[in-house]
């Protein structure tokens, strides 16, 4: 892809930086911005301190917890008002229009025109190739759900399903036991996403069916960033990266219950 | 499904997420109890149009939009200007010093009591896209739709925001180590 001239810029840089750590550059500026980090120390000493403020903030900032009346109070909400008096409600887009001097006009046409310079990179992310990620593997686990097993190897022994996708694929996922926690393994599968095979864990919980699905990722350590949480066709799916894999989790769970699943796997997972 | 039941599953599994919201927007725990009320009772009336792929960021948008009616409601004079948005685009991102930093160990042990410190004296704009990514994790695509910007915004601003921050904390880390 031809570069314009000005992405050269370090502003520029940074910003992919940004959006190399937050996972959103598409596989060949993923590539692309790890040269760079190999070869800019500058580039390099910045990736790290952003690193490291993602670290404290993941480790340091805590999420609210509602308390039981408050989740009460909530839950109330839908009992008590009639929802047809609410029906022509419409909510507000986020338009905030106020008076600006003129100056100010000025700076917002730069920003404008900073923006419009900007969106020169959407070429860059992921998101779109994230998405048709999602949708095949949500695809798969309704195809398996389908067949007559969700799984090529059944078993609930971890040390079967390891060695069994070792043979098959020549690669060996983390396959962790929860049953102790309620979620047994059933065995595996593999799927294949854009071309290539990739290793499915399959548990169960009740009468659900839980896909993991392990794509490979070499040279990328487990993180403990938080998992991202999604819903498609109805299915919850979480992502996260592990350890040499980036883990997708497909399941018709709910998503409190898909979320302890993670939690534990995740825990597990580092331990071992 | 009805309605009841559509705010079962798409409202109640984000409370503590929109609870975490609230609190970075209005800056304290009562407030976001109230804000979340209010943006629950909005959500429950527009629940006909929630579609299950983005319960959770349309939950937050409603969120974030109650939180800035309280807000101006409230407290009129802590109501961000437009102006002052357009001033915040401005700041330019810093060219970053070549030797390796000393500010990569002060960010490491900052403790929890600084870094939210830092993150509640960003700029509004900042500080609500930074909770958006870090805290709420959502991805850049979400963010864009949630607050009506384009993704070269959302990036701009995600970026000036984790760089204001890491210079707050560099600075309040020396602070502390030269009083030490």
């Amino acid at each position: 892809m031809n570069k314009p001239p000005s992405w050269s810029s370090h502003e520029e840089s940074l910003l992919l930086l940004n959006a190399y750590l937050d996972n959103e550059l598409d596989a060949a500026s993923a590539l692309n911005m790890e040269r760079r980090l190999a070869n800019d120390p500058a580039l390099r000493a910045e990736h790290d301190r952003l690193a490291q403020l993602r670290k404290a903030l993941r480790s340091q900032l805590t999420t609210a917890r509602a308390s039981d009346d408050f989740r009460k109070r909530i839950s109330a909400i839908a009992e008590e008002s009639p929802s047809d008096n609410y029906s022509s409600v419409v909510v507000p887009l986020p338009v905030r229009t106020r008076p600006m001097n003129d100056w100010r006009r000025i700076a917002a046409a730069a920003t404008v025109a900073a923006i419009v310079t900007a969106g020169g990179m959407y070429v860059f992310l992921r998101s779109n190739s994230e998405a048709i990620d999602i949708a095949a593997i949500v695809a798969d686990h309704q195809r398996a759900l389908l067949a007559a097993a969700p799984f090529d190897v059944a078993s609930s022994d971890r040390h079967t399903v390891k060695p069994w996708f070792d043979s098959k694929l020549a690669l060996s996922p983390q396959v962790v036991d929860l049953a102790n926690d309620g979620f047994p393994l059933a065995g595996g599968r593999v799927e294949v996403l854009e071309g290539k095979p990739v290793p499915v864990l399959v548990y169960r919980r009740r009468a659900h069916v839980i896909s993991v699905v392990a794509v490979p990722h070499t040279g990328i350590e487990a993180t403990t960033e938080p998992s991202l949480v999604t819903t498609k066709d109805g299915y919850s799916v979480i992502q996260w990266h592990g350890r040499d894999f980036n883990y997708t989790v497909v399941s018709d769970l709910a998503e409190n219950e898909l979320n302890e699943f993670v939690k534990r796997w995740r825990e597990a997972a580092v331990e071992r | 499904m009805d309605d009841r039941q559509r705010f079962n599953e798409a409202v109640l599994p984000h409370v503590d997420d929109a609870l975490s919201l609230a609190r970075w927007l209005t800056g304290n725990a009562v407030d976001a109890e109230d804000v979340v009320q209010e943006a629950c009772v909005r959500a429950f009336g527009a629940i006909a149009t929630v579609r299950d792929t983005s319960a959770r960021a349309w939950l937050l948008a409603i969120v974030r939009n109650t939180a800035f009616t309280w807000i101006a409601k409230n407290r009129p004079k802590a109501v961000v200007t437009a102006g002052d948005e357009a001033l915040f685009e401005q700041v330019e991102l810093e060219m970053v010093e070549t030797q390796p930093s000393p500010e990569a160990v002060l960010i490491e042990k900052t403790d929890a009591e600084h870094l939210h410190l830092a993150i509640a004296a960003l700029p509004q704009t900042y500080r609500e896209i930074l909770v958006l990514r870090e805290i709420e994790g959502l991805r850049y695509q979400e963010i864009s739709k949630e607050l009506s910007i384009p993704i070269g915004t959302v990036m701009s601003r995600l970026a000036r925001a984790r760089h204001l921050l890491i210079q707050r904390i560099g600075m309040a880390g020396q602070g502390k180590a030269g009083a030490a």
